[in-house]
């Protein structure tokens, strides 16, 4: 900072009156550029400036008398900051704000449709995701859409699913998206069986043998946490097929009741279910299942497996079958049975070795 | 009324307008004892006299600088630039002075002012003479372009531009010069701008062109209609302001939209007359809009400029993808 | 003492014999001039309007104004309250000298920096601070109707300046233009393309080079090989001389000389006015970036309006009661239009839409309705 007082103007003269400034405070002067204009007896006289040098003050007003020797202009000698450029005004950077989340993944590819073609088919009530699809990269045409239309009319209202059918397909679905599911199968040899055998509780007897070889079979499997727990009681599940639906009543503890009492049991849970009064507690815990589809008829299935279960057997259609006994070719009659069991819970080997000491059963006379 | 080619539908129309006003000048290199280049400005040397028609020292730049000047003092300039090769160093000019001068006066001072320039290749020419470089313009604020697509239209249009309190750029299609021919009376009425005409009407696909390539276009639309597809076509002739509404109009119509322009695809007109068609139609549309544009190449020598040019073939190729979508 | 041109004819005819087949067809000379040295001293005959007092004076008032004006507009500049300014200090006399030559009915085309010619010729003060305070509103001048405004993309007016001084030939209107750009535009072809077509048409049009030596940075000598500015107008045709800008009065005589000749039909002139650029290049330089203070200082000492006060003063025509009176006039002026300026407010939103054309197009106007977020009428 430095001071610059009004010189001696000459002529004797201690002071004068400032007339005009000629610069500003901010402004940068350079020497002998002319600071202000004073008033002295004779004359309006510019005083230049001594240096080159930024105005921090001026020391006196228009109207002032100033003495000479008294400051008249303060300097300094600070540096313009550089505005970067010689018209209009650059903006400083701002603190960048923190980076965005990572967006969320899109979802599934979304139907390929014009606009017109999706307006079409709002009006027409069809969904777009049921539409196949016949337009150059796999869009969605007005003609589809049409043609998907006439198809519903044709087709009958839509119902949505409710109680027992909305039921299985509800779980279906879940053991679709847990279960791995893997099937052996094989058919048992009933020829020797006595006439009058009650092949459902024969069946239950044959789950009873295959657990007790192969414990495995008979138990929970908890996906999400890889725990198995084997399970001692055999709680079958009876697939029983009605005209609301499919049902999986609980027989309890087949292992330990006879033949009789297993009769008794399963008599009764086929009236509950035609007269739709089981208790919903008896529609849970199954521990196996059993499904005797071959009553309506095929031989062998890929079952699903309601999960926590990791198995269930299926029998199929009792027929007489080709067999080779004693070396000669013979009919006898023959039980298809398809295990499908949880791979992640059990292995081919013992879903075989289940299977067999159930067929061994099976084949018993009695 | 006889049948008359484009270029002498341009003279017709410099003709009238500079019999009805003595403001309007024509200037440029070589307009007034040689008539022009291509004849637009034939005859009239004799007929108006040199203070009216004036050759200029070669600078485009200068011309169209000039012509602001005069503009601005009240007349009404219309500048030839020999070829729109050369137009750009006029560019400066339209953009920082013509396009801004009434609105940064606050219409203190205006530019009541006509560029036109023999636009577009097809002429077997040498290099830098088959440009066609409407886009540029049309993103200028404060201009007009217009492009008239047949003698009438020239006529009517060029009368109109020639009025207009503001700068107009008047690209006429060079190749179309002598190949249209049709009647037009010499009745001194303007067309309007800032108006789409529709040539041809049609329900199932709306074709929309300007210049020289509504030749091809109508040809297109003609073997459309053998194979009973009915094509709309649409001659946008002025580009800027651009008549939104009629081509809302007809896409809402025919639900499918093909843009044909001989400048290149990239950043060409096209692009504003889809996205604009997209914003505010596209529930009409039962396709993707497709534009058919010279390639994103410099316009080769004659030996290929067929090579380059958009033609029937490709726009029909463009037609039948948008027709897929049935 | 045969005359130069008997000289020179002499030499050619010498030239001739000597070297059959070779002759020098073309020369040229540019001549320089002033009338006040830099402290005022007259070095010769002034010229008429000089014994006037009242002439001499509006030209020091006018002055004096315009460095107000500049001094006001940068300080307003750096406190916010006005844009981007190319202040003129030290150029003041160029631009009272051209505007002191002309007439009402010419037409100015200034570069922009000649403030002290637009405020001559009738531009207010408040419209100059509206103009560099950003509103277009400062453009439309209440008088000097015709003048155009100033003009940022350098030398791009000169093909204006022809069709202007084009229109007043046409018309036979013994009207003349006058366009003014500094040294940085001689470089561009539109001023060359402007003086030859001036020239080859023969057009009542005075170019005024405003020669401040800096073109932002780069300076005279390394803008062109050329040894003055004025010799480009040789090239077109066109007759050019020299003055010294910082001479009000050289400016003055030399501009009024060529708008005489112009209006005469004697053809386009040019002039290259010699002055220096005291101040940065815009209130956004630095020009200590480029150039040092000792290089700038020396030329205080040729400050036009210093130089004009010595010759008043040195002949009785002006004393201390008319500095003081005068710099209160002119600094109550200035305020006063600051203030003017300071509460206009700004236009409102729809004038940016509503001059693009005279009749605003649909889609434009679309635009504007929701620049505005209104339906308008």
């Amino acid at each position: 900072m430095s001071t610059f007082v009004l010189p001696d103007l000459g002529e004797g003269l201690q002071e004068a009156e400032l007339v005009a400034w000629h610069v500003a405070e901010g402004d940068h002067v350079v020497a002998d550029q002319p600071l202000v204009s004073v008033e002295t007896e004779k004359a309006v006289v510019e005083v230049p400036s001594p240096q080159s040098g930024r105005v921090a003050r001026l020391c006196a007003k228009p109207g002032e008398r100033v003495k000479v020797g008294a400051a008249l202009v303060e300097f300094d000698d600070g540096q313009r900051a550089d505005t970067g450029t010689v018209v209009g005004e650059l903006a400083a950077a701002t603190p960048s704000p923190a980076r965005a989340a990572e967006p969320a993944p899109a979802g599934a590819a979304a139907v390929r449709a014009a606009p017109a073609v999706r307006a079409l088919a709002q009006r027409l009530g069809v969904d777009l995701k049921i539409v196949g699809a016949s337009g150059p990269g796999g869009a969605v045409t007005s003609a589809d859409v049409e043609r998907a239309a006439r198809a519903l009319t044709d087709a009958g209202p839509a119902e949505p699913l409710a109680g027992v059918r909305r039921a299985m397909a509800v779980n279906m679905t879940r053991s679709h998206a847990e279960i791995v599911p893997a099937t052996v199968s094989d058919e048992a040899d009933i020829e020797a069986w006595r006439s009058g055998s009650d092949t459902t509780i024969r069946l239950v007897r044959a789950v009873v043998a295959g657990c007790t070889a192969v414990p495995g079979l008979n138990a929970w499997y908890d996906g999400r946490n890889m725990e198995r727990r084997l399970i001692k009681q055999i709680d079958l599940g009876l697939a029983v097929d009605t005209g609301d639906g499919l049902f999986v009543p609980v027989l309890r503890n087949v292992g330990s009741r006879d033949a009789a009492d297993l009769r008794r049991g399963i008599e009764a849970m086929k009236r509950d279910v035609r007269a739709r009064t089981v208790p919903v507690a008896e529609l849970r815990g199954q521990t196996i299942t059993l499904s005797n589809f071959g009553m309506f008829g095929g031989r062998f299935a890929a079952l699903v497996i309601v999960p926590p279960q990791v198995a269930i057997l299926g029998a199929g259609r009792i027929a007489p079958g080709a067999v080779v006994a004693d070396g000669k070719l013979v009919a006898h009659r023959l039980l298809p049975l398809s295990l499908t069991f949880d791979h992640r819970a059990v292995t081919g080997g013992e879903a075989a070795r289940f299977l067999k000491a159930a067929i061994e059963e099976l084949e018993r006379p009695e | 009324m006889s049948e008359i080619t484009l270029v002498q539908a341009v003279n017709l129309a410099l003709q009238r307008a500079m019999a009805e006003d003595a403001n309007v000048l024509v200037l440029g290199e070589d307009v007034a004892a040689e008539g022009g280049v291509f004849r637009a400005t034939d005859g009239l040397l004799k007929r108006f006299g040199p203070e009216r028609v004036l050759d200029t020292p070669l600078a485009e730049n200068a011309i169209a600088g000039l012509s602001v000047g005069l503009a601005a003092q009240g007349f009404r300039p219309v500048a030839e630039i020999q070829f729109t090769g050369f137009i750009y160093p006029a560019i400066d000019q339209l953009v920082n002075h013509a396009s801004r001068l009434r609105t940064r006066t606050r219409g203190r001072l205006t530019c009541p002012m006509v560029v036109r320039s023999p636009s577009g290749g097809g002429i077997r020419a040498i290099e830098h003479h088959s440009e066609s470089p409407e886009a540029m313009f049309a993103h200028i604020p404060g201009l007009r372009v217009v492009i008239p697509s047949s003698p009438a239209r020239a006529y009517g249009l060029l009368l109109a531009a020639i009025r207009d309190p503001d700068p107009v750029v008047f690209l006429e299609p060079t190749r179309l010069y002598r190949a249209a021919r049709e009647e037009v009376e010499d009745d001194g009425a303007a067309l309007p701008l800032d108006r789409c005409f529709v040539p041809r009407e049609g329900t199932d696909i709306t074709l929309v062109t300007w210049g020289a390539m509504i030749k091809e276009t109508l040809a297109a639309a003609e073997t459309l209609a053998a194979e009973g597809v009915s094509a709309e076509v649409i001659d946008v002739a002025t580009l800027k302001p651009l008549d939104t509404d009629s081509l809302l109009e007809s896409v809402a119509k025919t639900g499918r939209c093909v843009i044909v322009h001989e400048a290149p695809l990239t950043g060409g007109f096209g692009a504003e007359i889809a996205a604009r068609i997209a914003e505010r139609g596209l529930v009409s549309l039962l396709a993707p809009i497709e534009r058919v544009g010279g390639w994103d190449t410099v316009m080769p020598l004659p030996r290929l400029e067929q090579s380059y040019l958009p033609n029937e073939a490709r726009i029909l190729a463009a037609v039948r993808r948008v027709l897929a979508y049935q | 003492m045969p005359s130069a041109e008997k000289i020179l004819e002499l030499l050619d005819v010498a030239e001739a014999a000597r070297e059959p087949g070779a002759a020098t067809v073309a020369r040229f000379e540019i001549r320089y001039s002033r009338f006040l040295d830099p402290k005022g001293n007259a070095l010769r005959q002034l010229p008429d309007f000089a014994a006037d007092r009242a002439e001499l004076v509006a030209l020091y008032r006018a002055m004096v104004l315009a460095r107000a004006f500049d001094a006001k507009a940068v300080a307003l500049q750096r406190t916010g309250r006005l844009g981007t300014f190319p202040s003129a200090l030290g150029q003041e006399a160029v631009a009272v000298g051209i505007a002191a030559a002309m007439r009402k009915e010419d037409v100015f085309l200034p570069s922009f920096r000649e403030h002290g010619a637009q405020l001559w010729r009738g531009v207010s003060l408040v419209e100059l601070f509206l103009f560099w305070g950003g509103d277009e509103r400062g453009s439309n001048f209440a008088e000097a109707r015709e003048d155009f405004p100033i003009c940022v993309p350098v030398g791009t007016h000169a093909p204006h300046a022809v069709g202007v001084a084009l229109a007043f030939k046409l018309r036979r209107e013994k009207r003349v233009a006058v366009c003014a750009f500094g040294d940085g535009a001689t470089s561009k072809g539109d001023v060359a393309e402007a003086l030859n077509i001036a020239g080859v048409w023969r057009l009542p049009l005075v170019f005024v080079i405003n020669n401040n030596r800096w073109a932002i940075s780069v300076p005279i000598n390394e803008q062109t090989a050329a040894e003055t500015l004025a010799q480009k107008a040789i090239a077109a045709g066109i007759e050019g001389e020299q003055v010294d800008g910082n001479d009000v009065i050289a400016v003055r005589e030399a501009v009024a000389r060529a708008v005489a000749k112009a209006r005469a039909g004697g053809g386009p002139h040019l002039i290259e006015a010699l002055t220096y650029r005291l101040s940065d290049h815009t209130t956004a330089d630095d020009a200590r970036r480029y150039r040092s203070d000792s290089e700038v200082s020396p030329h205080w000492a040729e400050d036009p309006i210093t130089r004009l006060r010595n010759h008043l003063v040195g002949r009785g025509m002006w004393a201390k009661a008319d500095e003081e009176g005068l710099l209160a006039e002119i600094s109550a002026a200035v305020d006063k239009s600051a203030e003017t300026y300071l509460a206009i407010p700004p236009q409102g939103a729809e004038t940016i839409f509503d001059f693009t054309y005279e009749s605003l197009p649909k889609d434009l106007a679309e635009q504007r309705r929701a620049a505005l977020g209104a339906v308008p009428e």
